[in-house]
């Protein structure tokens, strides 16, 4: 269907209404952020950066930031780790098995954080391994629960870029696998696989469920501690809360950015 | 073929293990041994967890109607805007999609919470309508359930709608169609998987949301997921057998909606195929796969 | 016997179905032999299991005498052209060119030379630092033909190289790609479904059927002579004919065969004053019109004559008479234009 150059009235106004209904909550959590004190009028009578200053020098907000920051980088280094020759070997050499994983990587969809967490506490607070409450846990738990993105980004990145094919042409051109896939498979499909990490440390640093869940009283990300400062000052969690915001932004942008750029690379 | 060892070791011990443990913990008796549904037995008894079940799925099949019939509309609205306009308007509101869970409570509670702006200037301004308006409660939750229902049902819904021709259009059209026939008998029909496949996604979301209902009214309102959180408290679960019961209950009817949205999909993809190019549909593919799950995120 | 690659008895199944079925088939040095037939007959499987892309369930494949069959494919010395160029989108159009060399560790010295040469050859000179994906199609193949030869490989395999490329540049290319193989007398076997393309093409065709090689031989003589009903059908427009359709035609036949074909172009129309007093050994035979058409220097009618549809085809020189739908028309056929076809599989 392709759009006429200009949309008539009724369409502007209802975008006009959805976006309002969509950014009314930002907006709010930003002014809030900062107010100096606001209550029963419009807009904030007075301003302050304070909210933000506080936010700086709370010693337990900068440890929860970093607690959030390593604990994604580990989760999403490991995948990309374990997942880029896995599905590099099932894309090219047991493509029958794709169905298969395809339902093992819809299965985190399917099935809710919380319902994870159950299983995931049962299996690993007694027995063997007793390994509850503990970050490599809470690891295990986040590998799979940014397992269809980077399963996706990348299996589609090597079928854009026709692995089966360049592989081939390296191997009759004279090149060992492990050499071909390094000289002409990896650069290829880097800026996908980028893209796809990217992705799935911003869908981490949001996590809350499986934190909390499985370790809500020994580890504080970044959500956690939001919850426990919203009850204590609404001004401070907001600033929290929308700094969040702007970081997830400014990732999701290099994200769009990096997309766009491959996209247009590869297609040319 | 040793790159998949660790995959599978990793997929077993934190994807396939917790689930079979989860399973098997609900059908064993609490000494371990033998074969017992008491725990569905009980939870079918409880008045208490009965209604638990009763408001998530009241609370996600609501949320998950409005937000689709917003969505629609929208995306038929978008649909109508110039490219450059449009790839705008859809950046916007896949951005507020990233706004769920803890900080989008929070952000409710700002505007509509008991101190919150709209609240006391409703109140100042004598607006009994909103006088009683209560965030923490069922219409306080389904409100902001709908809100990440609708950016989630617009980004899965307006690719649908390219999939629909101009060219239907004016062929019905000079078939002597109405525009309002047309859609009633071509458009819609055409729409239809697509709009069940999403609803699937939807109510499965809601059901699976956690975050926003808990960083909202803590333990005070009864849902599935909560009530299950609540037996589970931080590395120990206080009736691991009911705990994995009530779960695999949750399990069970997202994998349903989940289930739904599969064969909607297949059904869509059965209008579409013939024109659409190969490399197109995968890249919608996989916008769709990754939207989809950008659901409540946490 | 001076055969060059030999391949014997070839056998591939894919779970259920035989893909290829105990194909033999020798190449002389520098022979460009094509493999022609429709698609999933094979031919692509066969250029997969020579080049090692593909393991063949049982047989041999012996190139200057020396068994191929258990050797990856970066031992054996064999260059191939995708349809998809398969150029890698990292590397420079030089780059690409000099990959093979490099993975051979060629100084850069040799790498340097060798390219310039090639980029010379295919006439890229002034691309020669752009990427792939900034060139066009038929450039994109130059390049992956030309990077293919940079390793100087014993044996050439062009898997549908002009399927993805427009028209025109297609006719130019395939005129191109023979040049540099006669000029090299490159080894070449050259898989395609496009009967034109490889009549113009090559030294030597095999057209491929479920896995069989039907029919093998130059061009004219699998133009002219086809053995099968498959064959007939495939390498043109011929007229194929049952038997009681080709005893209504000739009246009589002397052989058992159960089915015929006959060249459009071997049929003549007659005019009025040719009708009755035309050579002895033609048959004559009463038709009608279905539909002319034109296609550039040969008029194509078709005729209902007898009960059996005929394509007749006239060259479009100006001076022969345009006849219009439904009218009649008398045909003169040739009995010793008559092919008799073999049964299929035989």
């Amino acid at each position: 269907m392709t759009a006429q150059a200009k949309a008539g009235w009724m369409h502007r106004n209802l975008m006009l209404l959805l976006m309002m209904y969509l950014l009314l909550p930002l907006l709010a959590t930003g002014l809030y952020a900062f107010a100096k004190d606001w209550q029963d009028s419009l807009l904030p009578d007075r301003w302050t950066f304070e909210w933000f200053g506080g936010m700086f020098r709370d010693i337990r907000f900068l440890d929860a930031l970093w607690t959030s920051f390593y604990l994604c980088l580990i989760s999403v280094t490991l995948s990309l780790v374990i997942m880029l020759p896995a599905v590099f070997v099932i894309t090219i050499y047991l493509p029958r098995w794709e169905s298969f994983m395809k339902g093992v990587v819809v299965l985190p969809y399917a099935v809710p954080g919380v319902v994870a967490a159950v299983g995931l506490i049962r299996t690993y607070s007694s027995g063997p391994i007793d390994i509850a409450g503990t970050a490599y846990l809470l690891i295990g738990a986040y590998f799979i629960a940014i397992l269809p993105y980077m399963y996706q980004g990348i299996r589609n990145s090597l079928l854009t870029v026709s692995a089966v094919e360049l592989l081939s042409a390296a191997e009759l051109l004279g090149a060992h696998r492990m050499r071909a896939f390094v000289t002409v498979i990896l650069p290829n499909i880097w800026p996908g696989v980028i893209v796809s990490t990217l992705l799935s440390f911003s869908v981490l640093f949001g996590e809350f469920v499986l934190t909390n869940m499985l370790v809500g009283g020994h580890i504080q990300t970044i959500q956690i501690y939001l919850v426990q400062r919203m009850n204590e000052s609404g001004h401070l969690a907001s600033a929290i809360a929308i700094s969040y915001f702007v970081f997830i932004l400014l990732l999701s942008m290099v994200l769009m950015k990096l997309g766009k750029r491959m996209n247009g690379g590869v297609r040319g | 073929m040793l790159g998949l060892v660790p995959f599978v070791l990793v997929i077993l011990a934190f994807q396939f293990a917790p689930l079979l443990s989860m399973l098997t913990g609900s059908i064993r008796q609490e000494d371990g041994s033998g074969f017992t549904l008491d725990y569905y037995v009980s939870i079918i008894q409880s008045a208490y967890y009965m209604k638990a079940v009763k408001n998530s799925i009241l609370i996600s099949i609501c949320s998950s109607v409005v937000g689709i019939a917003i969505g629609l509309v929208s995306a038929y609205s978008i649909t109508r805007f110039a490219p450059a306009v449009r790839d705008r308007l859809l950046m916007l509101s896949n951005m507020t999609s990233n706004f769920a869970g803890v900080p989008l409570a929070f952000a409710y509670i700002i505007l509509l919470g008991n101190n919150g702006v709209f609240t006391l200037l409703f109140k100042q301004w004598g607006w009994s309508v909103f006088g009683d308006f209560n965030l923490y409660s069922w219409t306080g939750l389904v409100l902001v359930y709908v809100y990440f229902q609708v950016p989630l049902a617009l980004l899965l819904l307006y690719p649908s709608f390219y999939g629909i021709r101009d060219q239907w259009q004016e062929a019905a059209s000079l078939l002597g169609a109405s525009p309002w026939q047309f859609w009633r008998t071509v458009g819609l029909p055409i729409l239809t998987p697509a709009i069940f496949g999403t609803l699937g996604i939807l109510f499965a979301n809601a059901m699976g949301a956690y975050a926003t209902a808990y960083a909202l009214v803590g333990g005070n309102y009864n849902l599935l997921a909560i009530r299950i959180g609540s037996l589970v408290s931080g590395d120990v679960v206080n009736q691991p057998q009911l705990g994995s019961a009530l779960a695999v209950i949750l399990a069970l009817t997202t994998l349903l909606a989940v289930i739904l949205n599969h064969q909607m999909t297949k059904r869509a993809a059965w209008f579409s195929s013939r024109h659409t190019l190969k490399q197109a549909s995968r890249r919608k593919s996989l916008y769709r796969r990754f939207t989809e799950a950008k659901g409540e995120a946490g | 016997m001076n055969d060059y690659l030999e391949l014997q008895a070839i056998r591939k199944n894919f779970g259920n179905t035989r893909v290829l079925d105990n194909v033999d088939l020798q190449i002389r040095e520098g022979e460009l032999v094509t493999l022609l037939g429709p698609s999933g007959c094979g031919k692509s499987t066969l250029l997969r299991c020579i080049a090692g892309l593909a393991d063949p369930d049982s047989g041999r494949i012996l190139l200057e005498k020396k068994d191929l069959t258990q050797l990856p494919p970066r031992s054996r010395e064999v260059g191939m052209v995708f349809q998809s160029y398969a150029l890698f989108p990292n590397l420079t159009v030089r780059e690409n060119m000099e990959y093979g060399l490099k993975m051979r560790r060629a100084s850069k010295d040799v790498m340097r030379r060798r390219s310039e040469e090639l980029l010379a050859l295919v006439d890229l000179e002034d691309k020669r630092d752009a990427y792939p994906q900034q060139l066009s199609g038929g450039q994109q193949q130059r390049v992956a033909l030309a990077r293919s030869l940079a390793v100087q490989p014993k044996l050439l395999l062009l898997d549908e190289p002009l399927s993805a490329l427009d028209a025109k540049i297609r006719k130019n290319l395939r005129t191109e790609i023979r040049e540099i193989q006669k000029r090299f007398k490159m080894t070449t076997i050259f898989v395609t479904h496009d009967q034109e393309e490889a009549l113009t093409v090559s030294d030597r065709i095999c057209i491929m059927n479920k896995g069989v090689i039907v029919q093998d031989g130059i061009p004219e003589a699998l133009y002219n002579s086809p053995r099968t009903e498959f064959v007939a059908r495939f390498m043109g427009s011929y007229n194929v004919l049952t038997r009681s359709e080709a005893m209504r035609l000739f009246d009589r036949l002397d052989c058992m065969e159960e089915s015929f074909a006959i060249r459009p172009e071997s049929i003549t129309l007659l005019n009025e004053a040719e009708e009755g007093n035309d050579r002895k050994d033609r048959v004559q035979v009463e038709g009608t019109v279905q539909s002319v058409s034109v296609l550039g220097n040969i008029i194509r009618y078709i005729v209902q004559a007898k009960d059996v549809r005929l394509t007749v085809d006239i060259l479009n020189d100006g001076r022969s008479l345009r006849l219009g739908e439904l009218s009649n028309v008398c045909l003169a056929l040739d009995p010793s234009q008559l092919l008799k076809l073999e049964k299929e599989g035989a």
